[in-house]
């Protein structure tokens, strides 16, 4: 693509497939009937795992794949088109996986021509991919192996080019730690589901992108019309012109705590009595030295802030929670120093915190014989890095805390879903987000359908948090966009501004093919089916579509007491209006119909 | 749902009125209203004659405050800032009613203070903003009868400075009080398109919001779901869940607070919603 320079339109970007094992590296151009059922992104991503990945494959064995993938918005003028997604099957779960990061490197890879790459087998020796526009190589890595994310990153620029941009594992990827991440940007992480040990599982170090190429889109008059339109429905918007750009994410803490939602003590609790203590209002005020921006974004949700005399990335909400109230601590600056712990290593924070919260209460119930206790800091720093390292007891906790918690003999103390870590939202407070939880395909996510928004934030509208009654219908509306956004790819946070009829705008002028938001929402629907298709032969099925037993028994105090989780009040209609029986597999009729028999 | 975007585009008064508004804000404003084909844009009347300007020769009106926020100016005043609004563009008056004279029952002053301003305003309709608030029920009725007889076009709930913002109860009352002949408009924390329909389907035929942006755009996840018009506990729509004694006169305050009481749906009135 850079010697041409000629801009390149999504339907002729290049898919990378290169196989660890022999050194190969494959291009095949980007099949058009894939983009027009699948977009890109998590679609293609999914729709290549299910095709070449038969089922029980162990996903930390050379016959996983490891798919990096864009979309047809990546590195347009579309507002946040730089985000890029890892398909994967998950060493955690077990399930497909998908994980979504923002930095740069997604844009990057579009501009050097690509739509994915497809990594397959196992390098003998650690290897990173470096891609100069055309020039694809396979290098060793051998001095970064063992370096940490930071470091890795420095290095890894010094030798290949200034303008480069690096997704690396960290000493947790390398030592295949269930919780690892792929990090970018060095605090910018593929995060969840353990997809840092598939790569790490790979030998390969990182994937480091110069991309110089400029992408071309089908309609440009309508492109521009709609990304005018957009910039200024972000700037209109309270929740993208005002609370993310001043605090960040953590401007969630104070809300959250005030609902009785803020998961404390391992979701013993919705309310931690410190909370103002770790608010992003606290933040501002301590520890924050300067915003962070992902490629085209207007918003600008990202800190850097500063702890014991270093500056760090974030922290965000979720690591805030997991690090903090999951755990009872208190002590942002303590916070943030863990959280940058984790970001070296290329570890997780949601599910890190999660399982040491699973840890404390494990040794609270008696459970468990080790040094741990809520609100207690001591230690806690080196058992992070033992967990990066799969040393000692960091390594009983770097398997997630449904092992955890099942070896200790008391599974129900493990707050996951299909074996990942549920955020930081107690599920109590929020019927449909509750339902979300469950259904979801990666297992404890929030952002699959992320129902604190009408629930919580009445965005758009406001829904009773607490009523069962149409939520199956609202999850089933999120699930399909996030995964048509996670195809396309664009951030999450843009829902706050925009519709689907956005969203298609952009889709349709990026690839030509006349696509509205039903039809959007469709190829959502066909990619989230396909994920359940991908499960369903793993043998996770309906019976995993459960949230753990604690959301039964209801919280004493706060925001959300009095309540408990109605799930088998909202499952039934679930499968009804997805178009599944009664044990939640897809019907012959709606896969028919969504071109999946 | 019979009711496009375009339909409610057309009943909403796209309003700005802070203190710390700026001229830019006023054209960001204009430009909107015609985009969206909003009815008027609503402004303070500092503003009017820079909104009439980039307005001219469209459908989008010019609407102006009056005696806002408190409704407690002389009325020779509020008949000359009507006036001069006028003259300088404005084709709608919101006028804040004497709110202190209805509440003493000085049914005489209500009414000549609403005359003043009508007469002063000419052909330009006029709206008598009640602060819904700050009254109780048959003050707020009285307020109806006493802005119709004075020949305005409009009640409107509130100046959305005021206790409380417009909510179902006021706008129905207002409705069945002033029948079809005269318009309600509600105005007053609503920010989203729910809240629009839900005043709508309780008689509004014109919307005062800074959120139409929003509303319109927002309107459009319609399309995808019905569940977003579930109905809300009755508590979330009712203003005596909305009373404040910080607010209010302690006697506003406690009437509503005292329909709690006898409400039908006392039983939802528990716990934490």
């Amino acid at each position: 693509m850079s010697e041409s320079k000629t801009p390149q339109p999504y339907d002729e970007a290049i898919v990378l497939h290169v196989s660890l094992t022999n050194g190969t590296i494959k291009r095949e151009p980007l099949d058009k009937d894939m983009i027009a059922k699948y977009l890109g992104g998590r679609g293609i991503g999914v729709k290549t795992l299910y095709d070449n990945l038969p089922p029980g494959v162990d996903p930390l064995s050379p016959d996983n794949l490891l798919i990096f993938a864009v979309g047809p918005v990546t590195a347009t003028s579309v507002p946040t088109a730089g985000r890029s997604v890892v398909v994967t099957k998950s060493p955690l779960t077990g399930t497909v996986f998908d994980s979504n990061v923002g930095g740069h490197i997604g844009a990057y890879i579009r501009r050097a021509g690509y739509a994915a790459i497809v990594f397959e087998g196992r390098s003998e020796e650690p290897v990173y991919l470096w891609i100069d526009d055309d020039e694809v190589e396979i290098r060793e890595a051998g001095k970064v192996w063992g370096e940490n994310v930071e470091v890795s990153t420095d290095k890894l620029i010094e030798e290949t080019d200034a303008k480069a941009h690096v997704a690396c594992i960290g000493p947790a990827g390398e030592n295949l730690v269930k919780l690892a991440s792929i990090m970018t940007d060095k605090h910018r992480a593929y995060g969840r589901g353990g997809v840092g040990a598939v790569m790490g599982s790979k030998n390969l170090k990182a994937l480091v992108v110069k991309g110089t190429g400029k992408v071309a889109v089908k309609d440009e008059e309508q492109l521009d019309l709609a990304v005018k339109r957009a910039r200024r429905l972000i700037k209109k918007n309270p929740v993208t012109d005002k609370s993310l750009p001043v605090y960040g994410t953590p401007v969630l803490v104070n809300l959250a705590n005030e609902y009785g939602m803020l998961p404390t003590h391992n979701f013993q609790e919705g309310t931690f009595n410190d909370a103002e203590g770790v608010s992003g209002e606290k933040l501002l005020e301590r520890l924050s030295v300067r915003t962070y921006r992902c490629f085209g974004c207007p918003i600008g949700c990202g800190r850097i802030s500063k702890t014991y005399g270093e500056e760090v990335g974030g922290p965000e909400y979720e690591t805030i929670w997991a690090l903090g109230p999951q755990c009872g601590i208190n002590d942002l600056e303590w916070i943030a120093m863990a959280n940058h712990h984790c970001n070296l290593l290329g570890m997780d924070t949601i599910s890190v915190g999660s399982t040491i919260g699973c840890a404390m209460e494990l040794v609270q119930r008696g459970k468990m014989d080790a040094s741990l206790e809520f609100g207690n800091t001591e230690g806690l720093l080196e058992l992070i890095d033992d967990m990066g390292h799969a040393r000692g007891l960091g390594a009983e906790l770097g398997e997630g805390s449904r092992t955890l918690a099942e070896k200790h003999g008391a599974p129900d103390l493990a707050m996951q879903v299909k074996g990942l870590e549920i955020p930081a939202y107690d599920p109590r407070g929020a019927q449909g987000h509750a339902l979300g939880y469950a259904t979801s395909n990666r297992g404890g996510c929030h952002l699959r359908s992320y129902l604190i928004g009408p629930e919580i934030l009445g965005v758009p509208v406001r829904v009773d948090r607490d009523r069962p009654e149409g939520k199956a219908d609202l999850v089933i509306l999120y699930q399909n966009l996030s995964a048509a956004m996670d195809a396309f790819v664009l951030c999450r946070f843009t829902n706050f501004a925009f519709t689907v009829d956005d969203y298609a705008e952009f889709v349709s002028a990026c690839t030509g093919i006349p696509i509205d938001g039903h039809s959007l929402l469709a190829i959502g629907e066909r990619i989230w089916n396909l994920e359940r298709m991908f499960n369903l032969r793993e043998g996770i099925d309906g019976s995993e579509d459960k949230l753990p037993p604690r959301f039964n028994t209801p919280l004493p105090e706060g925001g959300t007491r009095n309540r408990v989780v109605l799930i088998d009040e909202m499952l039934p209609e679930y499968y009804r209006l997805r178009g599944w029986d009664a044990e939640g597999r897809p019907t012959k009729e709606r896969l028919e119909r969504l071109g999946l028999a | 749902m019979d009711l496009t975007a375009e339909k409610l585009a057309k009943m909403i008064d796209h309003t700005r009125l802070k203190a710390d508004t700026k001229p830019g804000k006023i054209d960001e404003l204009c430009e909107e209203a015609l985009s969206y084909e909003f009815a008027t844009v609503c402004i303070n009347s500092v503003y009017v004659e820079q909104a009439a300007k980039l307005l001219q020769d469209s459908d989008v009106l010019v609407c102006c405050v009056v005696g806002f926020p408190l409704g407690a100016s002389i009325t020779e005043v509020k008949a000359l800032e009507a006036k001069e609004a006028v003259r300088r563009g404005a084709r709608e008056i919101d006028m804040v009613v004497n709110v202190g004279a209805l509440r003493d029952g000085n049914d005489d002053l209500v009414r000549s203070d609403i005359e003043a301003v009508v007469v002063a305003s000419g052909d330009a309709h006029v709206k008598v903003i009640l602060e819904t608030g700050l009254l109780i029920d048959e003050q707020k009725v009285q307020g109806c009868i006493l802005s119709k007889e004075a020949g305005a076009h409009f009640v409107k709930t509130s100046t959305g400075f005021g206790p409380m913002g417009a909510n179902p109860h006021d706008v129905r009352l207002m409705r069945e009080t002033v029948g079809k002949d005269m318009g309600v408009k509600a105005a007053g924390g609503i920010r989203t398109f729910k809240d629009a329909l839900r005043v709508i389907d309780a008689g509004a035929d014109r919307i005062g919001t800074s959120a139409g942006v929003a509303i319109i755009e927002d309107f459009r996840w319609a399309q995808y779901s019905d569940s977003w018009m579930q109905p809300d506990r009755p508590c979330w729509i009712c203003p005596s869940r909305a009373a404040s004694l910080d607010k209010q006169p302690k006697d506003v305050y406690l009437w509503y607070k005292q329909r709690c009481l006898v409400c039908p749906d006392r039983d939802e009135n528990i716990f934490n919603d």
